[in-house]
């Protein structure tokens, strides 16, 4: 089992986080929505598997490149 | 009502019934009269942008108000508009500082709790940029529009809702373009036109408009430009050079391109600076030559042309009204909203400025 790091491809905010810790995600299914420049960006994860860790909350402004959530894959 | 949704990138939008909620407080419902079919669009489209799906595109329009919230007093039922993907809080310190452009409050748009403006079915459409023009209802937030005269014709003014507000205000509040500069915009489309026509009125001596289509150039004389550069040379920096005997003060990149941001930069003088409008695709990296600063050279990003809408757009409709902005030449073809796909593919050639939506009434 390895843990993916899911990261922010741009500077925004977390508008909405679709999965709890311990759920488990689909492979491209979107884990949280990010809004930037009036923009609502989709973070998908790459890979099916369970949901370790959420690193971010909802309002959170997040960088390029920040760590968002650990993905458990096999 | 309907509009055009896109489930999925690189694929045509559908025409679909889409419901539409009812206006909250700070909201109003406006029946767009018409709508322009930006290249901004087609970003989202193709996936160089990533957006939430399904989604409807379109954020340049115009229309008239047809319902407002309860605690809206700026319009009301009957009064012309534009709306501005620039929506702003106006007390944050972006807009307290006058950068309402740059306003990233949350507060404009429905939270992620609240019952979505747009759904389909009882499925969520998001909403594009806070706007969703390519519909034949919008329901926004009442500091995501502006209140017109009654006497401006509404195709021209759906095109004050994005490009010609995003190029002349490049212009004007991005770079401060001075009476006297010399000026090259590289791209002719919506936003490079209306750049070159905001450097006319700026007072340039010189505006250099670039780009590959020769129609597209001609178009650019029409609306300010005193000389023109076919960059199908593949030398376009080095026949800027030379036009303008070692480069331009103020340069603009309206197309989005890694290679063109680079060659606005390249092509600037000692001192001059370069302005990205462009989206550039995500993820791309612009690269700059690291002892042109030594000569002072800058290179900076313009987001809607830095605009202050409410103050901009009306400025804009009197400029047109008093013939120094060219909008009649912008709109290549009036089209009804199920030609959307033909619209968007059209800006793929580059050969026509813009297509715009006629509702019908």
């Amino acid at each position: 089992m390895a843990i993916e790091t899911l990261k922010s491809e741009i500077t925004g905010t977390v508008w909405k986080i679709l999965y709890e810790e311990g759920a488990v995600i689909e492979a491209e299914a979107e884990l949280m929505i990010l809004e930037s420049m009036k923009m609502e960006i989709p973070v998908e994860v790459e890979h099916q598997g369970r949901i370790q860790k959420i690193l971010v909350a909802e309002g959170d402004p997040v960088e390029e490149d920040q760590d968002l959530a650990l993905i458990e894959v096999d | 009502m309907k509009a055009a949704v896109l489930r999925e990138q690189n694929k045509p939008m559908e025409i679909e019934e889409v419901q539409i909620s009812k206006p909250g407080p700070r909201e109003v419902l406006v029946r767009p009269i018409a709508a322009g079919v930006c290249h901004s669009d087609l970003h989202f489209l193709d996936g160089s942008y990533p957006y939430m799906l399904p989604t409807i595109l379109g954020h340049e329009s115009a229309g008239v108000v047809e319902q407002v919230g309860s605690d809206v007093t700026y319009v009301k039922k009957g009064d012309h508009v534009i709306t501005c993907l620039s929506a702003f809080c106006g007390h944050c310190n972006k807009c307290l500082t006058g950068h309402l452009s740059l306003c990233q409050s949350p507060e404009v748009s429905r939270d992620a709790e609240e019952a979505p403006r747009l759904s389909s079915g009882g499925e969520t459409v998001h909403q594009f940029l806070n706007l969703s023009s390519f519909a034949e209802l919008m329901l926004i937030h009442e500091h995501a529009l502006v209140k017109i005269r009654e006497d401006m014709p509404m195709d021209r003014a759906a095109l004050i809702g994005c490009s010609t507000t995003t190029g002349v205000g490049a212009v004007f509040h991005t770079a401060g373009v001075e009476p006297g500069s010399i000026v090259a915009v590289i791209g002719c489309g919506g936003v490079g036109l209306a750049a070159i026509n905001g450097a006319a009125i700026a007072g340039a001596s010189m505006v250099i408009a670039v780009d590959m289509i020769d129609s597209k150039l001609e178009l650019a004389k029409a609306v300010g430009a005193t000389h023109t550069i076919n960059a199908s040379s593949g030398n376009a920096v080095g026949e800027v050079i030379e036009l303008t005997k070692g480069g331009c003060d103020y340069t603009f990149e309206a197309i989005g391109l890694k290679a063109t941001a680079e060659q606005a930069f390249q092509m600037l003088a000692s001192g001059g600076t370069a302005t990205v409008i462009g989206m550039i695709p995500v993820g791309t990296m612009v690269e700059l030559h690291g002892v042109d600063f030594l000569m002072e050279k800058k290179i900076q990003g313009s987001n809607m042309g830095s605009n202050r809408f409410r103050i901009d757009m009306p400025r804009f409709i009197d400029f047109y009204l008093g013939g120094k902005l060219h909008l009649d030449q912008m709109i290549s073809k009036h089209i009804k909203l199920q030609d959307v796909n033909s619209a968007l593919e059209a800006l793929k050639t580059g050969e026509e400025a813009r297509h715009v939506i006629m509702f019908d009434q």
